[in-house]
């Protein structure tokens, strides 16, 4: 690759590329990511997506938020039972509906630290209207700021709500 | 605390970026492609039936962990590593080593790398970082994928290093106890070129080396019947650019990086022929660029029909007959140093 065909400007991803320098001579120069700069719409858009057609039928009734986060984060059942230290087969029944109402706290908390969110997010999704057809790379623009701090009692976070002063 | 003499520099692969500024760091002068090649980094697989796999994907580097264990063999770089089951020592150990002024590198779950954009972390534990001090409840960070020091919460750090799942880091971390004044590059080149050679073109399962490139070709025309709808093909079609160009390859799948290895080399040996083989490798790397923006290409605009499919795998047919071509004419020139 010339070095020339290799520079993108995009700050917020940068990385490492090996070129062919102008002086023949082969070495690395710090450029931008090309997928970032001109498809990270598509990706967002993607993501937005999935998240709403999941979420809709988390609140149908028709999944379970163990099947919600497991495609989120893009988990298998083997996976995720390995993350979450639950067997495989408990895994499969934990996301059908009928079998959900009979989980275990102690398997909820496993399943909130594979997922990384608070025990409570398995039971609630926290959605803030102005916010939701933003892209997460405008988290910062974002006119209300959803902050979940967690406590030392494993099942209890703080949900805290602040208005975007930036 | 910071260990200030560590030099922190953007690196293209996570694993051979560490290991090079470690290894620096202990004042022995190397490259990032001198490790890569050296270390036999370059592969290929089509990984279709590992069980943890949500979806097939493809690898273009040996397994985490190899480069560095073949360093070791064939250097006498002395690497001291740890495993821990207990979370509470893991930490303990490392604060005790970055208060003697000794940066250590970890294996984490790229997930929890909380300065790194959003939008490039997944969860994958075979992600190395260089840990270089601490401050207060916080860990200062060198990451090849970061262009400055970084700070992640020890929270994050134990959960990332003690991640669940497929390669497990079950808190591994290393550092380097020696390093020797020099390397014995004339003995170790082709014994490092030729060990590449044989994971590409050598007799390996069909889903590794050249071979595994051809079955990957193959095997992605039956993508459709593996994804939800349209939009998770086009995200699966569009992480091939992403795999060959974006999680730490240097460009072109880790091919730019073989082809600078092959330059160094050829001048530490002043063997011409390695020469223009660096040259063949990097325009094989233009190839596995073409095919990054084609695939980015038709995953944004939906044009996943399998006219396309078989474009993107004749494309990739056609990589699979280069490297081949390329790996024979490598063994004629190794067999003649």
């Amino acid at each position: 690759m010339k070095e020339k065909d290799a520079y993108i400007e995009y700050e917020p991803q940068q990385l490492i590329m090996y070129v062919e320098k102008e002086d023949g001579t082969f070495g690395p120069i710090q450029t931008g990511s090309f997928i970032s700069k001109n498809y990270l719409d598509d990706f967002w858009e993607k993501m937005l997506k999935l998240r709403k057609s999941l979420l809709e039928k988390l609140k149908n009734n028709e999944i379970t938020s163990v099947y919600f986060y497991k495609i989120i984060h893009d988990f298998n059942d083997v996976e995720l039972a390995r993350r979450a230290g639950i067997p495989v087969y408990k895994v499969k029944k934990h996301q059908k509906v009928k079998s959900f109402k009979n989980i275990r706290l102690s398997d909820l908390q496993k399943y909130a630290y594979a997922f990384d969110v608070p025990v409570s997010n398995l039971f609630q999704a926290v959605v803030v209207e102005d916010n939701e057809n933003r892209a997460e790379t405008e988290l910062d623009k974002q006119p209300i700021i959803v902050k979940q701090i967690k406590t030392d009692n494993p099942n209890l976070v703080i949900t805290k709500i602040e208005v975007n002063k930036k | 605390m910071i260990i200030e003499s560590f030099n922190h520099k953007m690196a293209a692969h996570c694993e051979s970026g560490t290991l090079t500024a470690l290894i620096k760091h202990k004042g022995l002068e190397i490259k990032e492609p001198m490790i890569f090649g050296l270390g036999s980094g370059l592969y290929f697989g089509y990984l279709s039936r590992t069980p943890n796999l949500s979806f097939p994907m493809f690898i273009l580097r040996t397994k985490p962990g190899k480069l560095r264990k073949k360093l070791a063999k064939r250097t006498d770089i002395k690497f001291k590593t740890q495993r821990f089951k207990d979370q509470e020592k893991a930490e303990v150990e490392l604060d005790r080593l970055i208060g003697e002024d000794v940066p250590v590198a970890c294996q984490v779950d790229f997930y929890y790398m909380d300065y790194i954009p959003q939008w490039e972390r997944v969860h994958a534990n075979i992600h190395f970082i260089t840990i270089v001090g601490k401050e207060g409840d916080e860990y200062i960070v060198s990451d090849s994928y970061y262009p400055k020091l970084a700070r992640i919460h020890k929270d994050n750090l134990r959960k990332a290093r003690f991640a669940g799942g497929y390669l497990a880091p079950k808190g591994f971390m290393y550092y380097i106890e020696s390093v020797p004044e020099s390397i014995d590059y004339k003995k170790l080149i082709p014994v490092a070129i030729k060990n590449t050679i044989n994971n590409m073109i050598g007799v390996q399962p069909p889903f590794i080396g050249v071979r595994g490139i051809r079955t990957f070709a193959k095997k992605l025309q039956g993508w459709p019947n593996l994804t939800r709808d349209i939009d998770h093909l086009s995200h699966e079609v569009m992480k091939i650019n992403v795999f060959l160009e974006d999680q730490g390859t240097g460009g072109g799948g880790f091919r730019f990086l073989y082809a600078t290895f092959l330059r160094q080399a050829s001048e530490i040996l002043n063997n011409k022929d390695l020469d223009e083989m660096s040259k063949k490798m990097m325009e094989i790397g233009d190839g596995w660029r073409n095919i990054s923006y084609f695939a980015a290409k038709i995953g944004k605009n939906r044009d996943l029909g399998s006219e396309k499919l078989q474009e993107l795998g004749q494309l990739l047919n056609e990589r699979a007959d280069a490297e081949a071509k390329f790996y024979n004419e490598l063994k004629v020139v190794v067999n003649n140093i």
